[in-house]
């Protein structure tokens, strides 16, 4: 269905963005673009060529070109993703936009960013900090990860609970289309019911449906103040009741709920020589508030440490400081590392399901452990359900008994999740890690609707196949 | 103008080494104000052999204080012996090495002196003009360097960073002064008891003396990975290094810490394994002569400092160098046989 | 038993950034916290308490928003504060520091132990807390790593020195300097936290402590700061990427022929 490349098509695409942005026919180099972050192997994928385009023009003629010649294009940001979304299953063209990287204004009047989706998020908030501004939509692997990712993946995040994820401030993109088209959708407008919302059509559809190449984002005041509060629980129930009281009750809402549960944070205490008294504890809750100055979080702090107490917590601990901040922080941070040290395999699952049901959901998830005989530590945000159950290798199953097992047992996850009226992926997004399991969880109709607009929009299907549907 | 005087540490029946680049140091900034250079030794059983050695490594003078009672080393008394020296004698500058004993003695005494000390330095000279000790040392975790003096006090004291310079080479044909000094009862009694000394086993060569340093840090994965890194020390005959990331995580115990919140060391080699050179760990070793770094990030701090730097896997790279290291020994070894 | 902790208020270390043009520490956003090293002098105080009772006062010298460090303490278990603050202090070297917080003990009087954390972060002199001791004319313990016993009087102590560990016996009062090994420090609760922030911490100026107007600030410093420059730490040494297999040998080859050539082998 798809053609392969031919050196004459490599040497149009040389034609468009100069011999030094194109690599072909260097397996080494290829190598680096055939994966994301999706640890096992079998997910990755070579490409025939990558190129690195440096204007949406030139992006529109790389598309035309593939159109023309039935060539699969697969864009890719960092390459950080956690789906296999830039993976190029189809092989044909990896379009990356890592030379676009340039933050293209800062809009002091409007409180606007406009960036181009190469640039690293992390970069955003350094450039727009020195205005007292802040950009709230970014996810945790800040270090790496571009925005242009993170459109496409509508990333999440710890923050997610206060600041929502990055869709909310998403507020006009510059897209080429999968048939070479450039169009503009919204801008520097904070309202914008003009015809269908494209935009969040666009947001979060992991490259399927367009490749970004401005992106116009909505900035807030920079918070001057955070704490942390460290919460142990006796057991997962309590911890997450509270959770809901912090926000009514207390009528505050965090900048981020983290919850641990005992696998988790006792592999990760000992791992880090830890000597807080956590053998005591069946879960932890990490919440963190951040506000304009120290005294109105004290009274926030207050107010949730209290209600915590109030409502069984064994102890809660107070960092308003680099130092203990740290200490708190690298014990959620070193989950993943810790487990690395019982086995190197793990499945980073992504799941969400209504707050009120973690606690139901973890019951379920610890029944499927035994059952497989697989650990699955269970950490995530309480604050918006989404929580990252992470089923580990045992040291001795084979490579092929595991997946075998793992995907037995991802099944039996998902089906819970449904039941339960969750989703089965929250921020990571379903490339095609997850894309076997989407009809476990979408309505037939649901997903007819999903190929009706690829088929609009992408009727050669030439971007990004084999992703989501 | 008075002397300059360097303290020459006496533990367990021997000098201590740093002893020795302390009189080269003092034997520069005396020749630039034209004086002698002396060494303060004091302790129980010193013998004539130590004397003459410190001699032969340019003292002019040795001012010798032997006791039972100056056998081990309690502060009160030491610094009172060393006050009764400094006040019949009246040094320009006196300087120790900042060893656990120099960096606990020396503020002491100056307290009690009244006097300026200056802490850790790196670089010592003499300001022409004023002939007063420049003092030149690391702060902020060796972000900066500050050059400080103390104008109106004598003497002018400093703690020196062990292993910053180099001993002078043994002259036997030296010839100085020796003056031996006998103190009354007061000057030794004291309420504080020392009980006794433990050897450190996990330390046969301490990390401040060592030549070569072989340091952990967090890239080691696990605390048994450390095995790597205490072969190719031994091999090496130099001593074991960490991070502070894994001494907090337990892998090794605090002695072996390096950094801003461990100890402060400038061998003629280390190597950094695994260790990503926070402005910590930095901190500790960067005066170090040769720094050889191995890292799988290409971007890590560490680099910035090596004149040797490895980008890749440690465990790829540890076991194959320490069997390089182990061939090429047997080879020497059959050489000179 | 009444314990004296002082502590000092510094820059956040662990991540400074230095500006590269002016070759200074970029203050900007770089937040004061208590000197990491005091944090084990605190524990240390605390399992004290916890075990023969008694009470524990901080001491801290700077600027008034070292009440927060003062704060800290307090929240992780201390009783008591002190800030000891006044221009007259400005610009004091470790000599001064060390007399105005042996006069502020002074005055506190009745203790048992001053226990210091063996350097701050910031000037890492490991100065003052001998200084106290010499002032106080008390026995003093450095880099001490363990407390055996305290019984009639008298406390007995490990300290860690250059090949291994010494024993030694004080009458008490006497000052300690602690290692990292002594302790590992708590979190700060909730309750510790809300104590601390209740609390009025007096403020003691020089006229307060009776320090001799000539001891303190820069006046009272014997030493003088001439000049401070950055020193150049890289060494744009050379780098070679391991790949594959042919990278790792010559990798390692190259390994092998820098120590020979240094003669480190």
């Amino acid at each position: 269905m798809y053609n392969k490349l031919t050196p004459k098509i490599v040497e149009e695409l040389i034609g468009i963005v100069g011999s030094n942005n194109v690599i072909y026919d260097d397996p080494e180099a290829l190598e680096a673009y055939s994966h994301d972050e999706v640890a096992e192997k079998h997910y990755a994928h070579m490409p025939e060529a990558v190129v690195k385009p440096s204007s949406a023009e030139e992006i529109a003629q790389i598309i035309k070109l593939a159109n023309k010649y039935k060539i699969p294009i697969t864009p890719r940001g960092a390459g950080s993703g956690l789906s296999g979304g830039a993976v190029p299953v189809y092989g044909g063209i990896v379009l990356s936009v890592e030379r676009m990287n340039r933050i293209l204004e800062i809009d002091k009047e409007n409180l606007v960013v406009v960036v181009e989706p190469g640039v690293v998020t992390n970069e955003i908030n350094n450039a727009v900090k020195e205005y007292g501004l802040f950009y709230a939509g970014y996810p945790m692997s800040v270090e790496t990860c571009y925005i242009g990712g993170n459109v496409a993946e509508n990333a999440g995040g710890g923050r997610a609970v206060k600041y929502g994820v990055t869709g909310r401030y998403v507020i006009g993109l510059e897209v080429v289309t999968p048939t070479g088209d450039i169009v503009h959708l919204g801008g520097k407008v904070m309202k914008d019911v003009t015809g269908y919302d494209l935009i969040h059509l666009m947001v979060g559809s992991e490259g399927t449906l367009g490749i970004f190449t401005k992106i116009y984002l909505k900035l807030i005041p920079l918070p001057q103040a955070k704490v942390d509060l460290l919460v142990l629980f006796e057991d997962m129930d309590t911890a997450i009741k509270t959770v809901p009281k912090i926000m009514t009750f207390g009528r505050i809402i965090p900048t981020s709920i983290e919850f641990m549960d005992d696998l988790s944070f006792k592999t990760a205490c000992k791992y880090l020589n830890e000597k807080i008294p956590f053998e005591e504890a069946g879960a932890m809750l990490l919440i963190e508030l951040d506000g304009n100055n120290k005294t109105e979080l004290e009274e926030q702090y207050e107010i949730i440490g209290n209600l915590c107490m109030e409502n069984g917590a064994i102890e809660v601990y107070v960092a308003d400081n680099a130092t203990t901040s740290e200490r708190i922080w690298r014990i959620r941070r070193n989950i993943a590392e810790a487990w690395k040290q019982f086995s190197p395999h793990q499945s980073l699952e992504d799941v969400v399901v209504p707050i009120s049901e973690i606690p139901t959901f973890l019951k379920k998830i610890r029944e499927i452990s035994n059952k497989y005989r697989v650990p699955i530590p269970c950490y995530g945000h309480a604050g918006d359900g989404n929580i990252h159950a992470t089923p580990i290798k045992p040291p001795e199953l084979s490579m092929e008994e595991w997946h075998e097992k793992l995907e037995k047992l991802l099944e039996e996850m998902y089906v819970v999740v449904k039941e339960l009226g969750g989703v089965i992926s929250g921020e990571h997004g379903i490339g095609h890690k997850r894309k076997k399991y989407l009809p476990l969880v979408l309505e037939p109709a649901h997903i007819e609707m999903m190929r009706a607009i690829k088929k609009a929009l992408d009727p050669n299907l030439i971007l990004n196949p084999g992703k989501i549907i | 103008m008075g002397e300059v005087w360097t303290l020459a540490e006496f533990r367990h029946g021997k000098l201590n080494p740093v002893s020795f680049e302390l009189l080269n140091r003092g034997k520069s900034l005396a020749q630039k104000l034209n004086t002698s250079i002396a060494s303060v030794v004091i302790g129980y059983n010193i013998k004539k052999e130590d004397i003459d050695e410190l001699i032969a490594r340019g003292a002019d003078k040795v001012y010798v204080v032997g006791d039972k009672r100056l056998e081990n080393f309690i502060v009160e008394t030491y610094a009172r012996v060393i006050l009764r020296l400094l006040d019949e004698y009246n040094p320009d500058i006196f300087i120790a090495a900042a060893t656990t004993t120099g960096r606990t003695l020396m503020p002491y005494i100056a307290v009690k002196k009244q006097t300026g000390l200056t802490a850790d330095c790196t670089v010592l000279d003499i300001e022409e003009e004023t002939g007063n000790l420049l003092q030149t040392r690391p702060a902020i975790g060796g972000n900066i360097l500050a050059t400080i003096k103390t104008p109106n006090t004598r003497p002018q004291m400093a703690t020196v960073r062990p292993h910053s310079t180099k001993p002078l080479p043994p002259d036997k044909t030296r010839k100085g002064e020796i003056i031996y000094k006998q103190f009354d009862e007061e000057v030794f009694t004291t309420t504080t008891k020392y009980v006794r000394f433990i050897k450190d086993k996990s330390q046969q060569i301490n990390i401040q003396d060592a030549k070569i340093i072989v340091a952990g840090g967090r890239g080691l994965g696990k605390a048994e990975n450390f095995k790597l890194i205490e072969e190719l020390a031994e091999l090496l005959s130099g001593a074991v290094g960490a991070s502070r990331d894994v001494v907090d995580r337990g892998w090794k115990t605090y002695p072996h810490q390096i950094g801003l919140s461990g100890k402060t060391v400038s061998p003629t080699l280390y190597i950094a394994v695994g260790i990503s050179g926070a402005i910590q760990h930095i901190a500790g070793m960067q005066t170090s002569e040769n720094i050889i770094a191995i890292n799988k990030d290409p971007d890590a701090q560490i680099f910035k400092i090596a004149n040797l730097g490895i980008v890749g896997d440690l465990n790829e790279i540890l076991p194959l160098l320490i069997e390089r290291i182990k061939e090429y020994k047997k080879k020497e070894a059959n050489l000179n046989v | 038993m009444r314990i004296i902790v002082p502590i000092k208020q510094v820059p956040e270390t662990s991540n400074v950034k230095m500006d590269p043009v002016t070759g200074t520490m970029v203050r900007e956003g770089v937040e004061n916290v208590v000197n990491p090293l005091d944090l084990y002098a605190i524990e240390t105080a605390i399992r004290l308490k916890e075990e023969y009772g008694g009470e524990i006062i901080v001491v801290s010298m700077g600027p008034e928003k070292a009440i927060d460090a003062i704060k800290e303490a307090i929240a992780m278990g201390c009783d008591d504060g002190i800030l000891l603050s006044d221009k007259k202090f400005a610009g004091s070297d470790t000599f001064a520091t060390s007399y105005v917080l042996a006069k502020a003990i002074k005055q506190i009087g009745d203790f048992d132990l001053v226990i210091c954390g063996e350097r701050a972060t910031d000037g890492d002199t490991g100065q003052v807390g001998p200084g106290i001791a010499s002032f106080l004319d008390l026995p003093l313990s450095t880099f001490t790593s363990q407390i055996l016993s305290v019984e009639n009087g008298k406390i007995t102590v490990k300290r860690l020195v250059e090949e291994g560990y010494e024993e030694i016996e004080m009458m008490l009062p006497a000052v300690l300097t602690v290692v990292k090994e002594i302790s590992d420090p708590r979190l700060p609760t909730l309750r510790g936290k809300l104590k601390a922030k209740r609390m009025e911490i007096p403020i003691w100026d020089a006229q307060k402590i009776g320090a001799e107007g000539q001891k303190i600030g820069l006046k009272g410093s014997p030493t003088r700061v001439v000049k401070i420059f950055t020193p150049k730490v890289t060494r744009e040494g050379e780098k070679i990427i391991v790949k594959d297999e042919k990278t790792l040998y010559q990798a390692v080859d190259r390994i092998m022929d820098y120590l020979i050539k240094k003669e480190l082998i």
